[in-house]
């Protein structure tokens, strides 16, 4: 009896997804996906906010330089613009597709 | 981020030129110090510069050892002038040697005050070298506006 369930259950095998053989998916997280290439650029950007703000602690403690901190300042400055104009981008083509009539 | 190399070697510039600052800031200090932590008369300290290349974009990568890729620069050693100081007949000075003579510093304040100077305008070179690359980024990101 048992073991002609178990037959019955072993002959019911889930459906194939169509896209698991034949077009490559990719991973969500994997490399060289768009997301996973916006994630570390966005974690770039944050790193060098991280170190601007730990050089302007260090300057007003009495250590630290000037012209690192500007430096960093600086660093963190351009690459939060990039990050800006990215962002602003993907907004925009966002909207773009979204007002397509279809 | 190969935009920021250009800001990296700046701001090594910008740490040397203050370095040089700092010791002829120590020499114009010390123009009359007649006695040392080692008992001798201050001498002038020089740095030292080196070029260094500075690594790539931001991956921690070393840059290819071409003379084509851009060299930072640092203070690779700081030595003190050995030419011999102005010796002074002061028999009362505590600092006397047996003759009656007092060795004073070999650091001319003209010559320093000079040094500073150039120091100084070469900070300020660096500093125009960095705005001007800020304002390239501000610039190409304006492209896309």
């Amino acid at each position: 009896m048992r073991s002609e369930l178990e037959l019955a259950i072993n002959g019911v095998r889930p459906l194939e997804r169509p896209e698991s053989r034949g077009i490559e998916k990719p991973g969500a997280s994997g490399e060289g996906t768009f997301t996973g290439e916006l994630s570390k650029a966005l974690g770039e950007v944050d790193k060098l906010q991280v170190d601007a703000d730990q050089q302007a602690k260090m300057v007003a403690e009495g250590g630290g330089n000037l012209h690192e901190m500007s430096l960093a300042l600086e660093k963190a400055d351009i690459s939060m613009r990039l990050a800006m104009k990215v962002r602003n981008k993907l907004v925009d083509a966002y909207n773009e597709i979204m007002r397509m009539s279809v | 981020m190969d935009f920021f190399t250009a800001l990296r070697v700046s701001g090594s510039g910008l740490s040397a030129e203050r370095t040089r600052v700092n010791l002829a800031s120590s020499n114009l200090a010390n123009a009359e110090t007649t006695r040392g932590p080692d008992g001798q008369p201050y001498k002038r300290l020089d740095p030292v510069f080196q070029a260094v290349a500075m690594e790539g974009a931001g991956n921690g990568a070393p840059a290819a050892p071409g003379a084509e890729s851009p060299m930072g620069v640092e203070v690779s050693q700081v030595v003190a002038d050995p030419t011999p100081g102005k010796r002074v007949y002061s028999p009362g000075h505590p600092d006397a040697d047996a003759d009656g003579f007092v060795t004073f510093p070999n650091v001319n304040p003209v010559n320093e005050v000079v040094n500073l100077l150039s120091a100084s305008r070469g900070y300020e070179a660096n500093a125009t070298a960095v705005e001007t690359l800020k304002q390239m980024a501000q610039k190409g990101l304006d492209i896309s506006r």
